[in-house]
């Protein structure tokens, strides 16, 4: 029994970022020993007064311990690009031997110059190159941000990807450093001497006062992000079950005297929940015309009302397109199951700048405003879907003269 | 049994073989090797067999 007790396990030793000052060392190693991690940091500290050891310290363990939810370490991180960084240092090496042999040949400005001007170089050789990378690169939620209901952010395009930050740090560094080697070798640094150090001293007392507050927001902020993203998701998958699984158990319901139609519609659902939780994602080869027919002729299928189906203009499926498709589709059903019996008419226009779809019926129509909370048909599945993707959804309806849905989704 | 040659093997090959004739030459006072010439080629030998390995991708 006392070695059950002894055994208790323990959590592995990861760095843990979200607490962390730094990169999370102290805050690993505190949880690891259930302590408070002040003390950890105030030992590392005195440490680093004890020629720099704290900070060697550091150093090893950031790249040894693997940090939360990493598989890796930051070692292994970089050894996993090996032949990148076996090439680059090996196009240093020989831009070093040119370089020597021209300063042996007598080919040659100054130590005080070509040394500074090749360490800034290097430095904006990389933050060019991480710049440029991130020019294409893709944010998953830039669909998200473009949205045209919120405020364009001017600083957006400025903005680097989390894993070019390390590097352009990196390179930023030496650009800073080989112009402060070049003024130290040219001698201008001394008159300024007293100035800069000044300036320093100030620049780390306000860094150390203001970090925690620094900190504290940078959190705030990526945690709400976050909680945005996963309500996003949470609608879609809501939204979807709503169109795709309570529609079908409504049609159960209502056919539970056929047998035969009620294993059909079940088989159907199946296939459709399935293709959704192997792909997820609309297949960009098709089109939107065409999808749009698909799906009028699933609903005809469905609930037996005719669908006509006019369409102008096409476009290749994307994100916003398949929601413009089940949004369109979602009003489809609904002019089935309420309008009666009907023809259900759907037009299409789709041009360069916006798509535009209208469905219409002939039925009793309806009070929008009357609509009860609890319905999520055309709030979530029609007008929030829309809206979540950057377009816009409205109900044109009234007791007795009919319904149309109106989407616009701009391009 | 056609094999393709190993680039790698090749450039380590022929950058250690030029370090071994430059000190050689050095050695029978053909040429004088002194630090200044040495270190340039014993980066340029290293940077070669770096590049290419860094260009030969992962070795299966």
């Amino acid at each position: 029994m006392s070695d059950n007790i002894s055994a208790v396990e323990r959590p592995p030793l990861r760095r843990d970022t979200e607490h962390g000052l730094v990169a999370g060392v102290c805050a690993g190693l505190a949880n690891l020993l259930a302590i408070d991690p002040i003390i950890l940091r105030v030992a590392f500290g005195a440490a680093s007064l004890v020629g720099g050891a704290g900070i060697a310290l550091y150093i090893v363990a950031w790249a040894l311990v693997p940090e939360e939810g990493e598989r890796g370490t930051l070692m292994a991180r970089f050894a996993g690009r090996r032949e990148t960084w076996f090439a680059v240092s090996g196009i240093v090496m020989l831009l070093l031997a040119v370089l020597l042999l021209f300063r042996e040949w007598g080919i040659w400005f100054s130590d005080a110059i070509v040394w500074p001007v090749l360490m800034a170089g290097a430095g904006a050789a990389l933050i060019w190159r991480q710049s440029a990378g991130a020019a294409g690169t893709e944010d998953p939620a830039a669909p998200e941000r473009s949205r045209p209901d919120r405020p364009l952010d001017p600083f957006r395009a400025l903005r680097l990807p989390t894993p070019a930050l390390g590097p352009v740090a990196v390179g930023a560094m030496l650009v800073v450093g080989g112009g402060l080697v070049f003024l130290w070798l040219n001698e201008a640094l001394a008159p300024a001497r007293d100035v800069i150090l000044a300036v320093v001293v100030v620049i780390v007392a306000l860094g150390l006062m203001l970090a925690p507050w620094w900190l504290r927001l940078v959190r705030g902020l990526s945690a709400e992000r976050a909680e945005r993203i996963r309500s996003q998701e949470r609608s879609d998958v809501a939204a979807h079950l709503h169109d795709s699984v309570l529609q079908t158990l409504a049609l159960v319901q209502k056919r539970a005297d056929d047998p035969r139609a009620v294993a059909s519609l079940a088989r159907r659902q199946e296939r459709e929940l399935r293709a959704w939780l192997e792909g997820g994602r609309p297949d960009p080869g098709d089109s939107l015309a065409r999808s749009l027919e698909a799906a009028a002729a699933e609903v005809e299928e469905a609930h037996g009302v005719p669908v006509d189906v006019v369409a102008v203009g096409d476009a290749p499926m994307d994100e916003r397109a398949a929601a413009l498709v089940a949004a369109a589709r979602e009003a489809m059903v609904n002019a089935a199951k309420f309008a009666g019996g009907a023809p259900v008419q759907l037009y299409a226009e789709v041009g360069e700048e916006r798509a535009e779809v209208f469905v219409r019926d002939r039925g009793p129509g309806f009070d929008v405003s009357a609509v009860p909370a609890d319905r999520r048909g055309v709030r979530e599945s029609i007008v929030g879907r829309m809206d979540r993707h950057g377009g816009r959804a409205v109900v044109h309806s009234a007791p007795g003269a009919g319904t149309e849905v109106e989407l616009v989704m701009e391009r | 049994m056609n094999r393709a040659p190993d680039r790698l093997l090749l450039v380590a090959g022929l950058a250690i073989s030029g370090l071994g004739v430059l000190l050689l030459l050095d050695r029978t006072g053909v040429i004088d090797l002194h630090f200044g010439y040495a270190l340039p080629a014993i980066l340029a030998c290293v940077g070669a067999i770096l590049l290419a390995a860094g260009l030969e991708g992962p070795r299966r």
